[in-house]
């Protein structure tokens, strides 16, 4: 008789725990991976509730169903799980969210409404493996990865300072993307940080996929092809800027983190050049300048001068450029508007490709059509090499999301010098200056040290001086604290 | 008053004067101050940078005093109608030096580089570029100011090329001229500073404009230090006579320039110049829309629009040399007047206003 009592009790009480599960996994069940179970102890009966594709089935195999199996209620539960946060709650959005996340939600009829929520969250990552992008051939191998705590940890690692702070957003209504933003307190200007936040704060996106949305959501003007945010996929490279006062942005899911304020010039120094002798270093950033002058004006000056200053051509090189373009049919500005466009199909090809064709691709392209078109009497040999440098120097570029703007403002230029010739090219250039005079990141103006003319900044703008003379920080960040190291400190060496 | 983002360094001025002092009469002074001048005509160079020097002595102490722009100043001063007709006075004279500058340049363009050139075309294109430059703001302009200076400085090193065949000789004897000659030789130079009379609408777009007056000074000096270099150049290098067909001596200049890899560098020295040109222009205009927006509440946009319409007309319409000359003319002896002779009155006028006041007080 009072075996069936009992019976009936615990039947009852199953009833119960099942209901009041089923109003919070009401929604969630409807998915197919999402599982419920019930677990049954000598005492009572736990429900668990957890997305099988979220959850790390050893830890709820090993952890949590083992400790349920000798627990009486949620209290001692809770005590007996060897989990840091655990949550107690019954807000039924907040562990709808937490089971998003991963968690998984134990509960029983015994301990009413009381939800405990412990997190299994299985992780599926990468292995920090070298950079690709900024491949550096001294200095450290790590780069991001997609998760946002390895990536902190990354940085945190190499900043062990309490001031270092890590502000959470969340942005995205369907993504639900966490988006840190990363400052040292005392040195970071309040000012941009809390632009920074704001901004975040202030968007209205359902997802954001990489911090490349993020970059062209937040930043100062949309429309510019130039970004006004670097993104880096070196620790080291961010670990450094924060120390320079800057602010850095890390987004879930997103192998590159953004770095702001910053200049022009900093978008053409390679985190290398801080691990190269200061000479070696300063030659390197100055071949890039050049190269991207270079990648830019080089087509159009081409194209002016062959449609309308022939008289510019000294006479020793006339010869060379007329019998490259005697048996040419076509205009200059046609002549060079085909090869980089081939240049272009190759390199989107390229990219678009597995590596493995994609090599062949560069091959049969560069080559076989380059030749040929020669050949064919399509283009001029002169401005096969032309524009064949003029790409190559593109690729200079340490920021990929610069090469690809270098690459697109190229073809204004060309336009334009076919229009009024010189005259064209350094009408589009003014465009281009004032264009880049009125780009602002953060509020701070991006053509620094240029302009505003700042005098001390150029020691890590053109050229990288010595260490010993970069004692104080960018006066462009606006930093609280502007001095690095004391230099007259730095200068002495004991013997 | 000026909201403080927009205002910049006092240091800047150093720039904003010199930029718009070299524009486009460096190309070509040196004919007309020979003319009088002869291998004196250096002289002249120093004798205008110093009065231009005394008359930005005297554009601070005006400015100073008041703290607020030219129009500002003549309506406090003249009251509104009276003050606002002399405003008007002072925008004709900047969209005159405007369209001047713009005229010559283009052409300049047409005469050494690009015959074939669309005059309304190019001209277009200039316009666009300059209201792109003027919805930035001062900063963009203050900007362009500073890059216009910096980027071309290299050309002047081409200028070492005819050194090899300059006669310094020639500069010998000096002071064979009277006084008279000088006089005219001084004021037809001081013809090639103005331009800086813009200093009295972006004064209140200066932090402590007080203390950037020396930086304005050192811009003075600046431009006279190239105008001697290149003036002393060409007294070396041309005869007085051989000048006096030279319209544009310092092109010809360019013309001995040899490079391995340009033939007629002239070309790369007037493509550079255009970014020598546009802080000219963009300052000219901006002084003169600030100016009207002063006189008459319209919004900055549009004025900006008239403005750089009217200036489009007229460089269209002012092409051919005679009527550019005849432009040349007019704008020069607007100029000359009104910084040499209305400044000083102004300034002695507002000085005598001021004690008045006070002692009313």
């Amino acid at each position: 008789m009072f075996r069936t009592r009992k019976k009936d009790k615990t039947s009852a009480e199953n009833k119960k725990a099942a209901e009041t599960i089923q109003t919070v996994f009401n929604d969630l069940s409807a998915s197919d991976d999402f599982k419920q179970s019930f677990v049954t102890n000598r005492h009572v009966t736990f429900c668990i509730g957890f997305y099988e594709t979220l959850t790390e089935a050893d830890i709820l195999h090993k952890d949590i169903l083992h400790n349920v199996q000798k627990a009486v209620s949620i209290e001692e539960l809770t005590a007996l799980l060897p989990f840091e946060d655990l949550k107690i709650s019954e807000d039924v959005t907040l562990i709808q969210d937490a089971l998003l996340q991963g968690s998984v939600c134990i509960h029983n009829s015994i301990s009413n409404k009381q939800f405990c929520l412990v997190k299994a969250k299985s992780a599926k990552e990468r292995q920090v493996a070298p950079p690709e992008v900024e491949f550096s051939v001294v200095g450290p191998k790590e780069s991001f990865v997609e998760s946002y705590q390895t990536n902190i940890h990354l940085i945190r690692k190499r900043l062990p300072i309490s001031n270092l702070v890590v502000k959470e957003r969340t942005v995205g209504r369907l993504s639900k993307t966490k988006v840190g933003v990363l400052y040292i307190e005392g040195i970071a200007n309040k000012e941009n940080y809390n632009t920074v936040l704001q901004r975040i704060e202030d968007l209205n996106i359902d997802q954001i996929a990489d911090s490349s949305y993020l970059t062209q959501l937040i930043q100062d003007n949309q429309h510019s092809p130039f970004p006004q945010f670097i993104d880096t996929e070196r620790p080291d490279r961010i670990a450094a800027v924060l120390g320079e006062g800057k602010v850095a942005i890390i987004v879930d899911g997103a192998p590159h983190a953004l770095i702001g304020p910053t200049t022009i010039f900093e978008f053409f120094s390679a985190f290398e050049d801080y691990y190269l002798n200061w000479l070696v270093a300063s030659f390197f950033r100055l071949v890039r300048f050049f190269a991207v002058l270079f990648s830019i004006l080089v087509t159009p000056l081409y194209v002016a001068v062959l449609t309308y200053h022939y008289e510019l051509i000294p006479k020793d090189m006339v010869s060379t450029l007329v019998t490259s373009r005697t048996a040419i049919p076509l205009p200059p500005i046609l002549e060079a508007l085909i090869l980089e466009l081939a240049i272009e199909l190759l390199r989107e090809a390229g990219a678009r490709l597995p590596t493995k064709v994609g090599q062949t691709i560069g091959i049969v392209g560069g080559i076989v059509i380059g030749t040929a078109s020669v050949e064919a009497g399509l283009t001029s040999n002169v401005l096969l090499i032309i524009v064949a440098l003029a790409a190559l120097a593109s690729f200079t570029t340490p920021v990929y999301q610069m090469g690809n703007t270098i690459r697109l403002i190229r073809f204004p230029f060309l336009l334009m010098s076919h229009y009024i010739g010189l005259i064209g090219v350094a009408i589009s250039f003014c465009f281009l200056l004032i264009h880049l005079l009125r780009l602002s990141s953060l509020g701070r103006p991006f053509l620094e040290p240029l302009f505003p003319l700042r005098v001390f900044d150029l020691k890590d703008a053109l050229i990288r001086l010595p260490f010993k003379y970069q004692s104080k920080r960018p006066i462009q960040a606006q930093t609280e604290d502007t001095v690095k190291f004391n230099q007259s400190e730095a200068k002495h060496k004991n013997e | 008053m000026v909201q403080k983002e927009e205002q910049v360094s006092p240091f800047l001025v150093f720039f904003l004067i010199h930029a718009i002092q070299v524009g486009v009469g460096i190309l070509g002074f040196q004919r007309i101050v020979i003319k009088s001048g002869g291998n004196d005509s250096w002289i002249a160079v120093i004798a205008a940078a110093i009065i231009v020097s005394a008359v930005i002595f005297i554009l601070y102490t005006l400015l100073n005093r008041h703290q607020m722009d030219i129009i500002q100043i003549q309506k406090k001063l003249f009251g509104k109608y009276i003050g606002s007709l002399f405003g008007l006075i002072w925008i004709m004279n900047w969209i005159l030096l405007t369209v001047t500058v713009l005229s010559s340049f283009v052409e300049i363009v047409e005469v050494w580089v690009f015959s074939t050139i669309n005059i309304y075309v190019f001209a277009f294109i200039f316009i666009l570029l300059t209201y792109y430059c003027l919805t930035g703001g001062f900063r963009v302009v203050a900007g362009i100011c500073v890059l216009g200076t910096i980027i071309p400085m290299y050309l002047y090193l081409t200028f070492l090329f005819p050194l090899e065949h300059t006669h310094l000789r020639n500069l010998l004897p000096i002071w064979n001229h009277s006084i008279k000659e000088m006089g005219l030789a001084t004021r037809d130079m001081s013809l090639s500073y103005l331009g800086f009379s813009s200093l009295l609408m972006y004064y209140p777009y200066i932090k402590n404009a007080k203390s950037s007056q020396k930086w304005a000074h050192f811009g003075n000096i600046l431009t006279c230090l190239i105008y001697l270099f290149l003036m002393v150049i060409t007294i070396g290098y041309f005869s007085e006579k051989q000048l006096s067909h030279h319209i544009w001596a310092t092109l010809s200049l360019w013309k001995i320039v040899e490079l391995p890899f340009v033939e007629r560098f002239e070309y790369i020295g007037i493509t550079s110049w255009v970014l020598m040109i546009l802080p000219n222009i963009c300052l000219l205009v901006w002084a003169a829309a600030e100016g009207i927006g002063k006189v008459v509440n319209i919004k900055q946009k549009k004025v900006l629009l008239i403005i750089l319409l009217i200036v489009y007309i007229l460089t269209i319409f002012m092409s051919g040399r005679e009527r550019i000359d005849m432009m040349n003319n007019v704008s020069a002896k607007l100029g000359l007047f009104l910084l040499f002779v209305y400044i000083p009155v102004l300034s002695a006028y507002s000085f005598v206003w001021n004690k008045l006041k006070e002692k009313k007080k």
